[in-house]
């Protein structure tokens, strides 16, 4: 194979996260960590939007009641409850296995490599690391609920 | 500057905006009750509270940091030339002071502006 046919070949660029084909638990978790971390981005710069109504939105100038209330008539509902409940969701997911990241990036997490042997499972990641993509899973729902209790209590 | 200090930025980030989002969850809904916390009057006052002013200056810093930078490795990742990653790397340094701008003026209006 020729080397710039085989440059192509690796650089499958996002169509590669796409293709879930021979996926293990660690994969998942790197595509997961993209997704998220892009999601909580978006959700953080319109955050920014959402709280500048604070002091009157883009045109504002100081403290305004009314375009808060104008903003949280808009925002403030079932729908934006939703919206909220997801956003924990992601939020703690990415962080959990972001620390993940962060402790196998510096080794610290990581088995000692081995002789590869049928059937090639990547024997460098270990329990620990999928240990740890499953507490942030659980520990996601579980902040998800505990938004859920918080938003939903007020509504009544 | 270069890239492995780039991502040392990210873990740096990633590690302080771990510990300053809690603590922004926290107040939204342990602190307060949340229909307390997002009140005017609350919300005011955690503005016009120095510690909470600079809670947030840091939390909007931190999280912007991090999230741009992390597009930016994204996109590095999908592909790679010189040009792209020149117009990558402006284009996050560009989107971090729109953002960080922005997030700041709603902070120094709410301190400091007038009530409309």
């Amino acid at each position: 194979m020729a080397v710039g046919e085989r440059n192509a070949k690796n650089r499958r660029g996002i169509r590669a996260w796409l293709n879930p084909y021979h996926y293990n638990a660690e994969r998942w978790a790197y595509f997961f960590q993209r997704v998220t971390g892009v999601a909580i981005l978006a959700y953080v710069i319109g955050h920014l939007g959402d709280t500048s109504f604070f002091v009157g939105g883009p045109t504002g100038t100081g403290p305004s009641p009314s375009a808060w209330k104008f903003i949280g008539s808009i925002f403030e509902n079932s729908f934006g409850h939703l919206i909220l409940i997801l956003v924990v969701l992601v939020l703690f997911f990415h962080g959990v296995n972001g620390v993940r990241l962060i402790l196998a990036e510096f080794g610290l997490i990581l088995q000692k490599p081995a002789a590869i042997e049928y059937p090639y499972r990547p024997k460098g990641l270990g329990i620990s690391q999928k240990a740890i993509i499953y507490v942030g899973i659980a520990v996601a729902v579980a902040a998800a609920v505990w938004a859920f209790l918080v938003l939903f209590e007020g509504m009544g | 500057m270069k890239e492995s200090r780039l991502m040392l930025v990210q873990y740096v980030t990633a590690v302080a905006a771990v510990v300053l989002v809690s603590f922004h969850l926290v107040m939204q809904g342990v602190i307060y009750p949340y229909t307390t916390a997002i009140s005017y009057d609350n919300i005011l006052s955690v503005y016009r509270n120095g510690f909470y002013a600079i809670f947030l200056e840091a939390l909007l810093v931190v999280v912007l940091v991090h999230g741009f930078n992390g597009v930016r490795i994204i996109l590095q990742e999908i592909k790679q030339s010189k040009p792209w990653t020149t117009w990558v790397d402006v284009g996050t340094v560009v989107a971090i002071m729109i953002t960080v701008a922005y997030g700041t003026r709603t902070l120094v209006l709410a301190v400091f502006g007038g009530s409309a």
